[in-house]
């Protein structure tokens, strides 16, 4: 009796499973075909930076197919679209979150922006996130694939990534707002504000607690000096 | 000698006294605690705590630590049940004295803008990459409403009137720049939803 009961569970629990790999796998196709619509030279490049994306839960297969489908009804020159393409690209490579710049540049399309300055618009917060998880890992908080695999100090690479995404999200906005990078307690008031804020909901407590206690003003300025200073990607 | 000198006199003689003798006395407290813990027999803590809760030696000690568990307990299941009741986990719609909604459940946020003869109103955002939700004026008061559903975190919003965007909303928790132009923002979750 109590075997077969187990038997049924795992049953049913890899029902769910297939299902729901069904279900991501299903938006993929329709990604590929969206892509291939746009007739973009470095196709496959960015496919398979975006399918890793996807197996890595960098990225979900929808927004990248809203992202497509925005370029592709968008009017301008192909090298535009792919620009804007390969940021993405280099940064789901890199190990970064792409949810942020895919939203950006989302939005960019939707209000009719050009994609010269969409491009631009992404390509710096790409550059923050890289700049803000070197500080990350340079206060010795480092991202590990799983929980459980996760030594001490390292966080599960979620968290990890929301971190990265958020923190660069704020000082973008801070610089979009007009704000100067030399002023950086006001950077550390911007990113402390975000955390804050988001603390208990994206953010565990304890994941704000520990970068709040280890960044310093300074440190945010240097980030977003280099994030400036580096050539467009 | 009047007594004012003799007091005096002898003061002087008593600093005197203890300046000399300064050298021995720093050291006298530390010297005394340490004999005395030497002195003193040590107890394995289960003896400590069978001494503790002896009827005779220890009843009142022993009252007061089954009090202060007791105490302690009350605590942790208040702590715990306050966690699970707290305002920011119950699930609808709750407003605010600034009018903005909380998502958590089934009844989302609310999105109010006034827009007296607008032919259509949405939402855009970051929740729906931007893809326009609609808002109703089913009264046909000019003010444009819509509940969305959003998950717990920080979401950047604009509404489009007539095709124009509009991002500064009053009830926003943040407006902030996007593109040249304003975005506003909500909350959602323990420490936003304008609270």
């Amino acid at each position: 009796m109590t075997r077969n009961r187990v038997r049924s569970a795992f049953a049913f629990a890899a029902l769910l499973l297939a299902g729901a790999t069904c279900l991501a796998a299903a938006g993929i196709p329709e990604f590929e075909r969206a892509l291939s619509s746009l007739a973009l030279p470095g196709e496959a490049e960015i496919r398979q930076a975006f399918e890793v994306g996807f197996s890595q839960n960098r990225l979900e297969v929808e927004e990248a197919l809203l992202l497509v489908e925005g370029l592709s009804r968008a009017p301008g020159n192909g090298p535009e679209k792919q620009g804007i393409l390969l940021i993405v690209a280099g940064a789901l490579r890199d190990g970064l979150p792409a949810s942020m710049l895919v939203s950006k540049a989302c939005e960019g399309l939707a209000r009719g922006v050009p994609l010269l300055a969409i491009e631009q618009g992404v390509a710096q917060r790409a550059r923050l996130e890289v700049e803000v998880r070197d500080l990350l890992y340079a206060k010795r908080i480092f991202s590990a694939p799983t929980e459980a695999a996760a030594p001490p100090g390292a966080l599960p690479s979620a968290r990890f990534d929301a971190l990265v995404s958020e923190i660069a999200d704020a000082l973008a906005d801070y610089l979009e707002g007009g704000g100067s990078p030399l002023e950086g307690y006001l950077l550390l008031d911007a990113v402390t504000l975000r955390l804050t804020k988001l603390s208990g909901t994206v953010l565990p407590p304890q994941d704000v607690s520990l970068v709040l206690a280890r960044i310093e003003a300074g440190d945010l300025t240097s980030v977003v000096l280099n994030a400036l200073d580096q050539p467009k990607k | 000698m009047s007594a004012d000198s003799l007091e005096e006199a002898l003061r002087d003689t008593l600093h005197q006294e203890v300046a000399r003798e300064r050298p021995r006395l720093d050291g006298l407290e530390k010297c005394v605690t340490t004999e005395l813990a030497g002195r003193l027999p040590r107890l394995r803590p289960s003896e400590a705590f069978r001494r503790l809760l002896a009827p005779t030696r220890g009843a009142r000690i022993g009252q007061l630590a089954v009090v202060t568990a007791t105490a302690v307990l009350f605590l942790l299941v208040g702590v715990l049940l306050a966690g699970k009741v707290s305002p920011w986990r119950e699930p609808g719609l709750r407003l605010t004295a600034a009018g903005a909604g909380d998502a958590r459940g089934a009844a989302g946020v609310l999105f109010i803008m006034p827009a007296p003869g607008a032919k259509s109103v949405a939402v855009v955002g970051t929740w729906n990459g931007w893809q326009a939700t609609p808002l109703s004026d089913s009264d046909g008061d000019g003010i444009w409403t819509a509940t969305i559903p959003l998950a717990p975190g920080r979401h950047e919003y604009a509404f489009v009137v007539d095709g124009r965007w509009w991002g500064q909303d009053p009830l926003a928790d943040e407006v902030v720049r996007s593109f040249g132009e304003y975005n506003s923002v909500r909350y959602v979750g323990r420490a936003g939803d304008g609270a």
